[in-house]
C-alpha cells in the first residue's frame, strides 16, 4: 500500500490497484514501473520519417561538443519541431474527426433522417447560424439547420478562403492572426500539409513549420473542435449547472453497471435515454438486477454528465480500474484515450468490452455496429447486452465507498447567464471584479492524467494554489473530475479553498471557484468565454491583454498539445508539466518558451511542480494587471458638481 | 422560505444587521435549464442582441466598438 501512495492521490484509485494486484491483474500503472520512456523519444529527438532511420540526435553531454544531426542532415531544431508539429496535426485531426462525426449526424438529424436525434436549441441554432453566415430571417428552423450543416461540411474540405469560427475571435486577435499567415483555410487542407511539409526533406525550417502547425491548431480550437461543442449542444443541450457524483463509488452493485467511456456523445446520449426506459428497466429486474445505472468515464462521461448529471465514474487513469471493481457488466468505448488493455482486465472478469465506433476497434473486444437511423433500438441492444451479462458476475464485487458531489455544466452562455440573469446577461461583474481585484486573474486548468506523475496530485496542488491566490479556473477533461473527486467543484469550496476576494464572488453569485466547463472539445468554449471577457471592455482588447494562463499539468496526448497550440496562437501563456516533447532541442524549445511571444502575445512553458507552476502563472497574471493598469488600488474621487461640469 | 437576519460588520466596523442566504437547503433533484426562460424566436433574437451582443449587437458590443 505505501508503495500505491505516489500512485495517485484518489482513494478510490489506491483501494482498486490493491483489488488489481490481489486479483493478479496488470495495469497501466503496474506496466509503467516495468518500462521507463525513452529518454531520447520523450525531448523529440528522434526521427523515424524514413527508413534510413530512426536518427537519434540528443543533445551533446559536454558544452561545446559536436552537434549530432540526422543522416540526411536534419537538426535537432527540425526534428524537434516536426515531431511537435506532427503531434499537433494529429491532435487537431482527433477532434475535428469527432466533430466531422457530429456534423453527419446533426444534418442527417435536420433532414429528419435519424428519429433519435433532434434540434433541442432552436436558440443557439440561430445564433451559430448567424455565426456562419446565413439568413435566418423568416426562415423554417429545419432549412435553417439543413443550410448550417451543410455550411459545416463544407469547413472541412475548403480549399481557399478562411475557417468562418475564427470570425468569433477579439478584432485583434484576428489582425494578428492576418498579419502572421496563420488563418486556416480549411480544416482537413491544415492537416494534410502538416503531414505534408513534416514527410522526409520537405520543410526544413522550424520557424515555417510552426507556422503550419499553428494553422492546424487554430482549425481545432476555432473550428473542428467548436463546431463540435456547438453543434452537440444543438442536439442535446446547452450545459447547464447540474448537480451529480463522481468516483468509482457511484457504480452500484445491485443495479445492471453499464460505463461510457471516451469522447463522442452521439451514442452514448442514446444509451442514456435506454436505460430509462420501462421496457429496459423491467428486463434488468427479470434478471436479478434493480436497475441499470450508466456512469461515465473521461470525455464521454463529461459530455452526458454536464447535460443530463449522469455521475462519473472517474477520468482517463481509472478506466481499467473501474473494472477491477467486479461490478461493470459492460464497458462501452468510442474513440479516444481508449486503453488497449481494457480487453484484457475485462477477460480477468465478466464485463464485456463493447466497441461502437467504426473507427475504435480493439481486438477480440463485441463490436456493435450502431445505427443512426435507428438509434434508440440499436442503444436498446447495447443496454440489453449489459442486462444479459449481469448474471455472469463472477469474482468478488467491491466497490470503494469513494465519491463526492459536485457541479457541472458551467458553459460560456450559462456564465453569461449566471452574472446578469435573463434581463442583462454579461461578462460585466467578472471583469468589474477582475479589475477591483477580487477575482486576481483567470485560469484554464485542462487535460488528461499521465501515469508518469502522481494520479491527479498536479491537477489539484496546482489548481488549489491558484484559487487560494484569488485565480478563478475554468476546467474541462480529466482535469475536471479530478477537482470533482478532489470536492473543488462545489460552491462550498469557495470557503474552504480560495481566497477571501474569489471567495466573495463566488458566495455572491453561487458558483464553485473552479468551473467545469465539459469535455475536452470543449476547451473552445473557454476561447469564447475569455474573448467575451475581452469584448466586454476594461480588460484590453485582446485575449493576450487579459490577466490569464492555462495550464496541462498531467498532460499525455497529442490532442493536448494542439489544444496548447491553440491557445498560444491564441495570446495565452501556457505551461505544461510531468514532460515536454520539444526538450531535446534548445533552439526550438527557446522559440516556443520566449520568441513566440513576438509573434502571437502567447507562449509555452514547462514546469515540472504544480505549486512552482502556479506561481508562474501568477507572475503572468500580475505582469497583465501591471500593465493594465490595475495592479494598484486607485485613489477615490468624489466629484463635486463643480468638477462633474468640468468633464461634461 | 423564511427570512435569516445576521449580525455583520459593515466597512467602518459597525455591526449592522443583513439578509441572510435566501436558498433553500438540500441539493436539487433537476438541472436549473435556464434556456427554457428565452422562450419565442423573437425573443431569441432580443436574447442574442442583448445578452450575447459581444456577437450579434449591430450597435454595441464592448469595448471594440468604443474604439
Amino acid at each position: 500500500m505505501s508503495e500505491d501512495k505516489v500512485k495517485s492521490v484518489d482513494k478510490a484509485t489506491l483501494l482498486m490497484l490493491e483489488k488489481a494486484r490481489k486479483d493478479g491483474v496488470s495495469t497501466i500503472f503496474d506496466r509503467a514501473d516495468d518500462m521507463k520512456p525513452c529518454p531520447i523519444g520523450a525531448v523529440g529527438s528522434c526521427c523515424k520519417h524514413c527508413s534510413m532511420g530512426p536518427c537519434r540526435v540528443p543533445m551533446p553531454k559536454k558544452e561545446g561538443a559536436e552537434q549530432k544531426v540526422g543522416l540526411c542532415g536534419a537538426t535537432p531544431a527540425t526534428i524537434a519541431a516536426r515531431n511537435f508539429v506532427r503531434m499537433i496535426a494529429a491532435g487537431s485531426a482527433a477532434h475535428s474527426d469527432h466533430s466531422r462525426d457530429v456534423v453527419e449526424v446533426f444534418l442527417s438529424a435536420a433532414k429528419g433522417e435519424i428519429p433519435g436525434y433532434q434540434i433541442k436549441d432552436e436558440h443557439k441554432l440561430i445564433g451559430m447560424a448567424m455565426d456562419y453566415g446565413i439568413d435566418v430571417e423568416g426562415k423554417e428552423i429545419k432549412d435553417i439547420a439543413i443550410e448550417l450543416g451543410e455550411k459545416c461540411q463544407l469547413e472541412f474540405g475548403k480549399q481557399e478562403g478562411k475557417l468562418l469560427g475564427l470570425n468569433k475571435a477579439p478584432d485583434k486577435r484576428k489582425e494578428i492572426w492576418e498579419k502572421e499567415g496563420v488563418w486556416p483555410r480549411g480544416i482537413d487542407r491544415e492537416v494534410v500539409e502538416v503531414m505534408h511539409r513534416t514527410h522526409m526533406g520537405v520543410d526544413q525550417d522550424y520557424k515555417t513549420l510552426i507556422i503550419q502547425g499553428t494553422k492546424a491548431a487554430l482549425a481545432d480550437g476555432w473550428s473542428g473542435s467548436m463546431m463540435s461543442t456547438d453543434l452537440q449542444d444543438i442536439m442535446f443541450d446547452v450545459p447547464s449547472p447540474v448537480y451529480s457524483e463522481i468516483n468509482l463509488g457511484v457504480i452500484k452493485k445491485e443495479m445492471v453497471n453499464i460505463i461510457v467511456n471516451g469522447h463522442e456523445p452521439l451514442i452514448s446520449e442514446m444509451i442514456v435515454v435506454a436505460s430509462q426506459d420501462p421496457e429496459i428497466v423491467e428486463y434488468a429486474k427479470s434478471k436479478g438486477a434493480e436497475g441499470v445505472q450508466v456512469s461515465g468515464m473521461c470525455c464521454t462521461g463529461n459530455e452526458i454528465l454536464l447535460r443530463h448529471g449522469v455521475p462519473l465514474a472517474g477520468n482517463f487513469l481509472q478506466q481499467e480500474l473501474s473494472i477491477v471493481t467486479g461490478a461493470v457488466d459492460a464497458m462501452v468505448v468510442d474513440v479516444q484515450c481508449i486503453m488497449q488493455s481494457l480487453q484484457s482486465v475485462s477477460k480477468c472478469y465478466h464485463t464485456k468490452l463493447i466497441t461502437v465506433s467504426p473507427k475504435g476497434n480493439i481486438p477480440e473486444a463485441e463490436k456493435f455496429e450502431f445505427d443512426e437511423h435507428d438509434a434508440l433500438n440499436s442503444a436498446k441492444n447495447i443496454v440489453k447486452a449489459a442486462i444479459d451479462n449481469f448474471p455472469n458476475r463472477k469474482s468478488e464485487v467491491l466497490i470503494p465507498e469513494v465519491k463526492s458531489g459536485l457541479v457541472a455544466g458551467f458553459s460560456h452562455e450559462t456564465i453569461d447567464y449566471l452574472l446578469g440573469g435573463m434581463f442583462r446577461a454579461s461578462y460585466k461583474p467578472l471583469n468589474d471584479n477582475i479589475i477591483n481585484g477580487r477575482i486576481r486573474g483567470i485560469a484554464g486548468v485542462v487535460g488528461c492524467n499521465n501515469v508518469r506523475t502522481t494520479h491527479d496530485d498536479q491537477h489539484l496542488k496546482l489548481i488549489k494554489e491558484l484559487i487560494k491566490n484569488d485565480v478563478i479556473v475554468l476546467t474541462t477533461g480529466c482535469s475536471a473530475a479530478a477537482c470533482g473527486k478532489a470536492g473543488l467543484l462545489t460552491p462550498e469550496a469557495a470557503k474552504e479553498f480560495a481566497g477571501p476576494g474569489l471567495a466573495e464572488v463566488c458566495e455572491t453569485v453561487g458558483i464553485p471557484p473552479v468551473l467545469h466547463m465539459g469535455a475536452c472539445v470543449d476547451n473552445s468554449r473557454i476561447l469564447i468565454a475569455a474573448t467575451a471577457v475581452v469584448k466586454e471592455g476594461g480588460l484590453g482588447d485582446d485575449i493576450s491583454d487579459l490577466p490569464a494562463a492555462g495550464a496541462a499539468p498531467e498532460w499525455m496526448s497529442e490532442k493536448a498539445i494542439a489544444i496548447g497550440q491553440y491557445f498560444v496562437a491564441s495570446g495565452v501563456y501556457t505551461v505544461f508539466g510531468t514532460a515536454f516533447p520539444t526538450l531535446g532541442s534548445k533552439e526550438f524549445t527557446d522559440y516556443l518558451f520566449n520568441g513566440i511571444e513576438e509573434q502571437f502575445g502567447g507562449k509555452w512553458d514547462f514546469v515540472e511542480d504544480p505549486v512552482e507552476m502556479a506561481k508562474k502563472m501568477i507572475e503572468h497574471i500580475d505582469k497583465k494587471r501591471k500593465e493594465l493598469g490595475i495592479d494598484k488600488a486607485r485613489e477615490r474621487v468624489l466629484f463635486d458638481m463643480e468638477k462633474r461640469r468640468e468633464l461634461a | 422560505m423564511a427570512e435569516k437576519i445576521v449580525e455583520k460588520k459593515d466597512f467602518s466596523g459597525k455591526t449592522v444587521k443583513v439578509l441572510d442566504e435566501t436558498y433553500e437547503p438540500g441539493i436539487p433533484d433537476a438541472k436549473d435549464n435556464w434556456r427554457m426562460k428565452i422562450g419565442s424566436r423573437d425573443s431569441n433574437m432580443m436574447f442574442l442582441k442583448t445578452s450575447q451582443r459581444y456577437w450579434y449587437s449591430d450597435d454595441w458590443y464592448g469595448s471594440e466598438k468604443r474604439k
